[in-house]
C-alpha cells in the first residue's frame, strides 16, 4: 500500500490567486482548491473509499476483550460507591 | 446528503490509500472539478492562507512562521483549554482546598505531560489519515469493537456536558443569574459559534472565549500564595495528602479524569482533519498541543493555589460546588477575586460545553459515514448538527429540572473518564502504530514505551479504586 512519502515541497497556489481572493471568487477556483488539497483530503475521494478491515490477532482481541470487561466491572463499582455516598449523605 | 456523495453511491466502495500528491496531480483531477464541496472549498480557502504564510517565509521568515503558527494552531490549544472544564477545575478546586500546597501540583504537572503524550499521537493520525478517530476505529476494526468505542464516548460525554451546564449554572448564580437565564444563554452562544458554517470561525470564536480560562492567574495571585512552597513541593512532591485515604484515591482519579479523556482523543484527531492539516504541518500541530498543554497546566496551578487559603485556614470544602468555592474564598482573594472565580468556572463550563458536544457530533457523523464537518451548511450535514446541538440541549434540560441526580453525575464524572480510557489508548495505540495506514509517522519505540506507560498506569489507578471500593477494610475504612 502506498504510503506518505517525506513532505513534499511547498506547494505554488494557482496562478489565479491573485494576492488575497477567497476561493469561491476566483476564476479557477476549483482548481485552485484541488492544488491546496490532498487527493485523500477530498469529501468525494472519502466517500468512495475507506481504510480496510486490519486483522486483529488473538492476542489483541484478547487485550480489548480483557478491558471490555474491565470498564464494566469498573462502571459497577463506580455506580456501587456513588450509591453508597449518596445513602450516607442522605 | 449531497450529489456528490449521490454520484459516488454508484460505485463500490475503495480501498483508501494515504498520499501526500495534491490533488491536482492525481490521476482523477479532472474528474473532482465540478464534485467539490462546499465543505472541500472552505478547506481549500483556510489551507490557502497556510500555502501563502509558506511562501511568505522566503521575504519576512519571523512574520512568515509566526503567521503560519497562528493559522495552524487551534485543535491542541482548544482541546486542553476545555479540557480545564467545570468538574475539573472543581477536583483542582478541591485538592487546593483539602490539601493546601503539596504533592498535587507535581501530580497535575505529570497528568498533562500523560496528556501532551496520547494528543499529539492524535495530530499525526488526523493529519496523515484525514480521518477522524471514530472513522478510523470503525474502518479498522469493524462495527463490532466501533460501537464499544463509540458508545463509551457517548456515555461520557453526556456525563460530563451536564456538568458543564451544572458549572455554567453554579458560576453565573454567584451573579444572581437564574438557571434558566444561565443556561439558555449558553446554549445560544453554543448555537452561535456552529452558524457561521465555518471550521476556521468556530475556531477563532471558542478560542476567544477559552482564553478566559486565565482568569483563574489573577485569582491566584490574589492569593498570594507562598512561591517558596509551590518550589518545593514541585521539586520533591511534599508534603503528602493525609486524610481518609479512599477520598485521596478518588480525588487523584478525578485529577487524572481531568486531564486524560476519551473526547479528548475523539476531538482533536477530529478537528485537525476538520481544519485541513496535512503530514506537513505536524511540527506547527505539536507546537500547538504544547502550547494548549503548557497554558491549561498553569491555569490548572492557579486554581489550586486559589484555593489553598481554604487549607490554610482550616476552611471545610467537601461537597463544595462553583458558587460555594468563590463565596468561600471572598474573605482572603477579595469580592473582585471571588467574581472572577465564578466567571472563571462559567468560561470552563461554556468552552467545555461547546468542545464535548461537537465532539459526540464528530464521533456520530464519521461513525455512520455522514456529513461532519463544520465547513457543511446545515442542510447538508443535520445529522451531524442534530447530535451537537441536540446533546447540548438534553444535558442543559437535565440541568433545569428540579431534583435531578446532578451530585451523582459530578461525583462520576471524572473518574469514569479514567476508568473508559484504557480502551481508548488501545485503539489509539494501535492505529498509530498501523504502518498501512500511518506509514513512516507511525509511532517509535519511545512514543510507544510513554503511550504504553500512561495505559498502564491508568488501569493501575483503576484497580486500585476498584479494589478500595470493595475491599474499603484494606485501606482502614
Amino acid at each position: 500500500m502506498e504510503s506518505k512519502s517525506s513532505s513534499p515541497g511547498p506547494r505554488n497556489p494557482h496562478p489565479d490567486a491573485g494576492e488575497n481572493p477567497s476561493i469561491t471568487a476566483t476564476p479557477g477556483g476549483e482548481a485552485l482548491a484541488l492544488t491546496v488539497l490532498e487527493a485523500d483530503q477530498l469529501v468525494a475521494a472519502k466517500r468512495r473509499t475507506r481504510f480496510g478491515r486490519r486483522l486483529i490477532t488473538g492476542k489483541e482481541k484478547a487485550l480489548l476483550w480483557g478491558l471490555r470487561i474491565y470498564v464494566v466491572a469498573m462502571l459497577i463499582i463506580v455506580l456501587f460507591s456513588v450509591l453508597e455516598a449518596l445513602h450516607r449523605a442522605n | 446528503m449531497d450529489s456528490s456523495n449521490k454520484r459516488f453511491e454508484v460505485n463500490p466502495i475503495e480501498r483508501a490509500h494515504t498520499t501526500a500528491e495534491p490533488a491536482a496531480a492525481s490521476a482523477e483531477a479532472s474528474k473532482l472539478t465540478g464534485l467539490l464541496t462546499h465543505e472541500d472549498l472552505d478547506r481549500a480557502q483556510d489551507r490557502l492562507e497556510v500555502a501563502r504564510a509558506r511562501q511568505s517565509g522566503a521575504q519576512a521568515p519571523r512574520f512568515a512562521s509566526l503567521r503560519l503558527l497562528w493559522l495552524l494552531v487551534g485543535p491542541g490549544l482548544l482541546v486542553f483549554l476545555a479540557e480545564n472544564d467545570a468538574p475539573s477545575m472543581l477536583s483542582y478546586a478541591a485538592s487546593g482546598a483539602r490539601f493546601g500546597i503539596g504533592f498535587f501540583i507535581p501530580f497535575v504537572v505529570l497528568t498533562f505531560v500523560l496528556g501532551f503524550i496520547v494528543q499529539e499521537m492524535t495530530v499525526r493520525l488526523g493529519a496523515v489519515t484525514h480521518r477522524g478517530h471514530a472513522e478510523l476505529i470503525f474502518d479498522r476494526f469493524g462495527r463490532f469493537w466501533g460501537f464499544f468505542a463509540l458508545a463509551d464516548l457517548a456515555f461520557g460525554n453526556f456525563l460530563t456536558l451536564v456538568t458543564e451546564f451544572i458549572g455554567v449554572r453554579a458560576g453565573l448564580s454567584y451573579f444572581g443569574i437564574t438557571p434558566v437565564v444561565a443556561v439558555g444563554s449558553s446554549l445560544l452562544i453554543v448555537v452561535a459559534a456552529i452558524g457561521t458554517g465555518r471550521y476556521w470561525t468556530w475556531e477563532r470564536i471558542t478560542l476567544g472565549l477559552a482564553i478566559f480560562n486565565g482568569l483563574f492567574v489573577p485569582v491566584a495571585l490574589l492569593a498570594h500564595p507562598p512561591w517558596r512552597d509551590v518550589g518545593h513541593a514541585l521539586l520533591f512532591w511534599t508534603p503528602l495528602p493525609h486524610g481518609n485515604p479512599y477520598d485521596i484515591l478518588v480525588l487523584i482519579l478525578a485529577v487524572i479524569g481531568a486531564t486524560v479523556t476519551p473526547w479528548m482523543l475523539f476531538f482533536q484527531q477530529s478537528a485537525v482533519v476538520d481544519k485541513g492539516m496535512q503530514p506537513r504541518d505536524i511540527p506547527s500541530g505539536r507546537v500547538d498541543t504544547l502550547l494548549g498543554t503548557v497554558l491549561a497546566a498553569i491555569f490548572a496551578i492557579a486554581v489550586i493555589l486559589a484555593t489553598e487559603p481554604l487549607f490554610k485556614h482550616g476552611i471545610s470544602a467537601e461537597n463544595y460546588q462553583a458558587a460555594r468555592f468563590a463565596q468561600s474564598l471572598g474573605p482572603w482573594i477579595g469580592h473582585a477575586g471571588a467574581a472572577l472565580f465564578a466567571l472563571g468556572i462559567f468560561e470552563a463550563g461554556l468552552v467545555a460545553a461547546i468542545t464535548i458536544s461537537t465532539s459526540s457530533a464528530y464521533a456520530f457523523g464519521e461513525a455512520l459515514h455522514t456529513g461532519h464537518s463544520l465547513n457543511r451548511p446545515l442542510r447538508e450535514a443535520w445529522p451531524f448538527y442534530s447530535v451537537l446541538v441536540g446533546s447540548a440541549c438534553v444535558a442543559a434540560g437535565l440541568v433545569l429540572i428540579p431534583h435531578a441526580p446532578l451530585e451523582f453525575i459530578i461525583l462520576t464524572v471524572n473518574v469514569i473518564a479514567v476508568l473508559a480510557m484504557p480502551p481508548a489508548l488501545v485503539f489509539l495505540l494501535m492505529l498509530v502504530n498501523d504502518r498501512e495506514i500511518m506509514g513512516e509517522y507511525a509511532n517509535r519505540k519511545w512514543a510507544n514505551l510513554a503511550g504504553v506507560s500512561v495505559t498502564v498506569l491508568l488501569v493501575i489507578a483503576g484497580l486500585g479504586f476498584g479494589v478500595a471500593t470493595v475491599f474499603p477494610q484494606l485501606l482502614g475504612q
